[in-house]
């Protein structure tokens, strides 16, 4: 163990990550002979390839299911699919409601039945103000036959002026 | 000739759930296998991975057919299996470093050590793999799960991690230096 740690920290640190891709074969051309140039003049990096070539295959736990685990997996899996395959039905139904081209459209009908509902509601809501216009004008319509009369009497007085103006010149005469 | 796995996932999406029971019958011994790497467990492998297709079933109508099913769908697995694992990490952890302390401790501290046996010491060192690997960040594991149990080309795994091929190496060269300073003791 000793050993191992001291090769550890004796290994050409600039190399390690170049000597790891090495060891699992991803290094080609030039990348692939440069490291094996040194690692043949380098006893630390030799060591460390050995080590990983040693230690890294015991990092993989072996299993190997019997034939009667995979059809239970499939009898299972067919089992949960079908389950979801319900689930998913109705849920879709819902969410069709909610797909992203929905959005759009729905915002666009709602500003189509918005302008249908101003425009053509426009007259019945006329039709409810109209009665409010009646009202006021039946309340100023007092007010003005008043007014009208007021200014009749005006006139009236007016020529009951001029006539006792004119009598007294006819009487006199 | 045999449909491709993009033809059965249109089929699957109009409605043919037949279609994708032949998707999981594909990729199912591949995709327990990851399920197996992460987990350790044949039972939890077995769990994650069905939970990984039924989320790839439900979801279907999110593939867009820019990566191949493969890489989309073990996307997807490996997402299921780090939630897990991220959601049962402080009692795993726990549970094991108990047992691990258990099983270890008295073989260490005792004077004269047991013989040597085989299975004991292939048990003691799958735990220290599982703990080593469970101390690792999920992005190093899942680049060394991918890259050293499944052997996946650096390339697929960048796709597979939506990262950069780069990223995927450094990932990887970190997790095996960890992993070396953990496993000194069996190289």
């Amino acid at each position: 163990m000793a050993q191992n740690n001291r090769s550890a920290a004796a290994a050409c640190t600039q190399w390690e990550e170049d000597l790891v891709l090495h060891y699992y074969g991803e290094l080609r051309g030039s990348e692939r002979i440069a490291v094996e140039d040194h690692v043949r003049g380098c006893e630390p990096c030799r060591f460390y390839l050995k080590e990983l070539a040693s230690l890294l295959p015991l990092t993989v736990k072996p299993d190997e299911p019997p034939q009667a685990f995979w059809d239970d997996y499939s009898r299972e899996m067919r089992r949960k699919l079908a389950d979801a395959s319900e689930r998913k039905s109705w849920w879709q139904i819902l969410a069709s409601f909610f797909q992203p081209w929905a959005i759009p459209v729905s915002a666009t009908a709602v500003v189509a039945i918005l302008a249908l509902t101003l425009t053509v509601g426009k007259g019945f809501w006329g039709s409810k103000e109209a009665p409010q216009d009646d009202e006021a004008f039946m309340e100023i319509l007092p007010a003005a036959e008043n007014l009208e009369f007021f200014k009749t009497m005006e006139v009236l007085d007016a020529m009951d002026f001029l006539e006792d103006i004119g009598s007294p010149v006819k009487g006199s005469a | 000739m045999q449909p491709g796995d993009e033809d059965l996932v249109a089929l699957a999406r109009n409605g043919d759930h037949r279609a994708f029971e032949e998707l999981v019958e594909r990729h199912k011994q591949k995709a327990y296998r990851i399920a197996f790497d992460f987990a350790r467990d044949r039972e939890e492998a077995k769990d994650l991975s069905q939970e990984a297709f039924l989320r790839a079933y439900t979801h279907l109508g999110n593939f867009d057919g820019r990566s191949g099913f493969y890489t989309w769908f073990y996307r997807i697995l490996v997402n299921v299996c780090l939630d897990y694992k991220r959601r049962k990490k402080r009692t795993f952890a726990e549970e094991f470093n108990e047992t691990v302390e258990n099983q270890i401790e008295p073989s260490q501290l005792s004077q004269k050590p047991p013989s040597p046996d085989q299975q004991v010491m292939a048990g003691q060192l799958s735990r220290k793999v599982g703990i080593a690997l469970e101390a690792l960040p999920p992005k190093q594991r899942t680049a060394f799960i991918l890259k050293n149990n499944q052997g996946l080309s650096i390339k697929e795994i960048a796709e597979m991690m939506q990262t950069a091929e780069g990223t995927v190496k450094v990932h990887l060269h970190r997790a095996v230096t960890a992993l070396r300073q953990s496993l000194a003791e069996f190289a």
